[in-house]
């Protein structure tokens, strides 16, 4: 359950470090972003001597989030951190290699770039 | 970053009753024969890709790297226009022939992605597949040998 103000870490290595997120991409009224969906985010921390820099606005893919994400069969899946991964306005990640494990509900969501870079997928 | 136990235990469990089930569905051979055919349509979709002048393809047989694909076909175009006509001669290829229809991108992209489920093509600009860097990547995936890698051009 991801909304404006929520803090996520960054699980690529585009060189940025923490982001808030600040809209969620969709629908007008949306409330709430889960795995899966695109969200504005702002940078809040980020690696010294990198492109992507503090303040900047970018768009992002969450990939991990502590609420359940529940499939057909029964399987729950929590991870311990709100996680995304920055991308640009065509889609393509920002970073080359995303870190830690990944659900696969993102393939389905046309999403098979992340997933072709990921080391783990769930 | 930790998982929470319970659902990977949970996973696992799933696993084994998957495999259970598979086993006692299909033979072996079933595999094998499924691999056999990912791989002619790979194949056929590198040499596609070849007639439109990709350069430097290779297909990687990545299915005991990854569980969610068997083959990856990389592919180099030169410009947007190139990426289109590959793009779309696959796509006709594919649906016609094969009667599959790739998720993935649908407008030319940097990094254009048809997603076959069994056959997965990346068609990058130089820069892009030098940023990305996927051989690197999936390194330990075995290399398929193209039947027309070896033919001389046609200009030497």
């Amino acid at each position: 359950m991801i909304q404006p103000q929520t803090h996520l870490n960054v699980a690529d290595n585009s060189g940025a470090r923490e982001l808030m997120c600040i809209r969620i991409i969709g629908a007008s009224n949306r409330r709430y972003a889960y795995i899966g969906d695109v969200i504005v985010a702002v940078i809040k921390e980020a690696v010294p001597n990198t492109p992507l820099e503090r303040s900047e606005v970018i768009r992002a893919v969450i990939v991990r989030t502590c609420t359940e994400l529940k499939r057909k069969n029964g399987m729950i899946i929590r991870y311990d951190d709100n996680a995304a991964v920055v991308i640009d306005q065509e889609g393509n990640p920002k970073g080359t290699r995303i870190f830690g494990a990944i659900a696969r509900e993102l393939r389905q969501l046309n999403f098979t770039k992340i997933v072709s870079l990921a080391p783990e997928v769930l | 970053m930790k998982i929470l136990m319970i659902c990977t235990m949970a996973y696992s469990t799933n696993m084994v009753k998957w495999s259970l089930v598979e086993k006692a569905k299909s033979p072996p051979s079933a595999e094998v024969d499924d691999d056999a055919e990912s791989l002619s349509f790979a194949v056929e979709m590198a040499r596609v890709a070849n007639d439109v002048k990709a350069a430097d393809i290779r297909v990687l047989f990545v299915k005991p790297l990854v569980y969610w694909t068997r083959f990856f076909i990389i592919a180099t175009a030169f410009s947007r226009p190139q990426i289109d006509a590959i793009g779309s001669k696959i796509r006709d290829l594919a649906e016609k022939k094969y009667g599959k229809v790739p998720s993935g991108d649908s407008k030319p992209n940097s990094w254009t992605l048809l997603d076959f489920g069994d056959v997965v093509v990346h068609i990058f600009l130089p820069p892009q597949r030098d940023f990305y860097n996927l051989e690197e990547f999936y390194a330990n995936a075995t290399p398929i040998e193209l039947p027309f890698e070896n033919q001389p051009p046609f200009r030497s």
